[in-house]
């Protein structure tokens, strides 16, 4: 059961992979398929492993992304 | 105006309002979309003209006629697109046509990628368009210098008429850091020359024109275009130099690398090496004099570039073999990365590379 939700504006992600690279179960990684803007956003691989710790939001520089706790 | 946090695009596009701007033409391309964005947000509650063209080629020419009629203008767009607004911009400076010009630069060659890179310095800083030219060509490394830069540009656009290039690489313009937009500090001067109707008496007119068929006038504008780029350059070099006087390795960077430079110089210091920065802030004129600075025992420059090496050449020109001149960059959309500059500068230190 997933402890948390993750909600990307993905059309506001220009892939820096900041929060790819902060994640502490490291379950972010770039999409496959481009944003409107032509950038690889962010996705989650696993959801289950989330941990709610919310390192991910705090290092967007653009705010994207909405961790609540389930 | 208090600080605020602002991406570099936004940044560019809210000082050239500030500074007066009342016309942009553009394109929307991506890594500079926002700022074209901001424009047709912003621009109609400024009271001015925001216009998106049907291509990049249009919006440069939208810019000859609103400069032409007198208005600041701008135009913004990423490097396929500046390639594209070319022939506009050797028109503009053959009629003499002030205007500011962004290019936030992307992977190339060819339509490339959308991440950043710098291998756009020949086109921004050699005149890419026909005809004998150069124009002033500024690179900024922060947001908060994007806002400066623009707010100075408009102002030497209109003092020389020249189109006036702000090349800010794509991280820049998709980064966010505080930023204070000034004010503009000097009026827009009067523009008596401008073809706005205003300025004539009856039976005369001003003429805004890019082709002159006589042999004669047309060396004359030569002539004309040549003595303001020479007092442009006299009087408009930008650079930053850090510890260059005693350094036994100086790295040459502009714009984002000269960031990831910073914190090699940091690191340097803290292993007990000597090494310095220079960091060119117009790119044409190249500041030439920051090189006589540097310590006569240097071993090394380096130019630290997202390019495959361009900058370099007139590193060389500035450098004229006095010091061996060596090279890192990455390309594709790549960062400069500190640790990689400073294990290659420690090879170079050495005489490994």
């Amino acid at each position: 059961m997933a402890k948390a939700k993750l909600t990307f504006d993905t059309e506001k992600c220009k892939g820096c992979e900041l929060c790819v690279t902060f994640c502490p179960k490291k379950i972010l990684v770039l999409d496959s398929e481009t944003n409107a803007k032509g950038y690889y956003p962010v996705t989650v691989t696993d959801i289950d492993e989330c941990i709610a710790c919310g390192t991910c939001a705090i290092m967007c520089p653009d705010s994207i992304i909405t961790v609540e706790k389930e | 105006m208090a600080k605020k946090l602002m991406k570099g695009n936004e940044a560019l596009a809210a000082a050239a309002i500030a500074a007066g701007a009342t016309h942009f033409f553009g394109y929307p391309i991506t890594p500079q979309s926002e700022l074209i964005e901001y424009m047709a947000r912003e621009m109609p509650k400024a009271g001015g003209c925001f216009l998106q063209a049907e291509s990049e080629v249009a919006a440069s020419y939208m810019v000859y006629g609103a400069g032409g009629a007198g208005a600041r203008v701008i135009t913004s767009t990423s490097s396929p697109g500046l390639a594209l607004k070319q022939e506009g911009l050797t028109y503009m400076v053959a009629a003499q046509i002030p205007a500011v010009v962004i290019n936030v630069s992307r992977g190339g060659p060819g339509l490339g990628n959308i991440l950043p890179q710098q291998s756009d310095y020949f086109m921004c800083t050699r005149g890419g368009g026909n005809g004998d030219y150069y124009h002033p060509c500024f690179a900024p490394a922060s947001v908060q210098e994007c806002a400066d830069l623009v707010t100075e540009a408009f102002d030497i656009a209109d003092k020389y008429r020249m189109p006036v290039l702000i090349l800010a690489d794509g991280l820049i313009g998709q980064m966010m850091e505080p930023v204070e937009i000034k004010e503009a500090t000097e009026k827009p001067i009067d523009k008596p020359w401008a073809a706005d109707g205003g300025h004539v008496k009856r039976g005369e007119h001003n003429r805004i024109n890019a082709m002159i068929l006589p042999a004669d006038g047309l060396e004359e504008l030569n002539h004309v275009i040549q003595a303001k780029l020479k007092d442009y350059s006299e009087n408009y070099v930008r650079y930053e130099a850090i510890d260059v006087e005693d350094a036994d390795i100086v790295l040459v960077a502009y714009g984002t690398p000269s960031r990831a430079c910073k914190n090699v110089l940091k690191k340097a210091k803290e292993e007990g090496l000597k090494f310095g920065l220079i960091r060119p802030i117009s790119l044409y004129p190249f500041p030439k004099e920051a090189f006589d600075k540097i310590n006569p025992n240097c071993k090394a420059i380096i130019s630290v570039e997202q390019s495959c090496g361009q900058m370099i050449e007139d590193i060389r020109l500035s450098v004229l073999g006095k010091f061996p001149i060596k090279f890192f960059g990455r390309t594709g959309g790549n960062p400069i990365i500190p640790d990689a500059v400073y294990s290659y500068a420690k090879e170079v230190l050495g005489g490994k590379a």
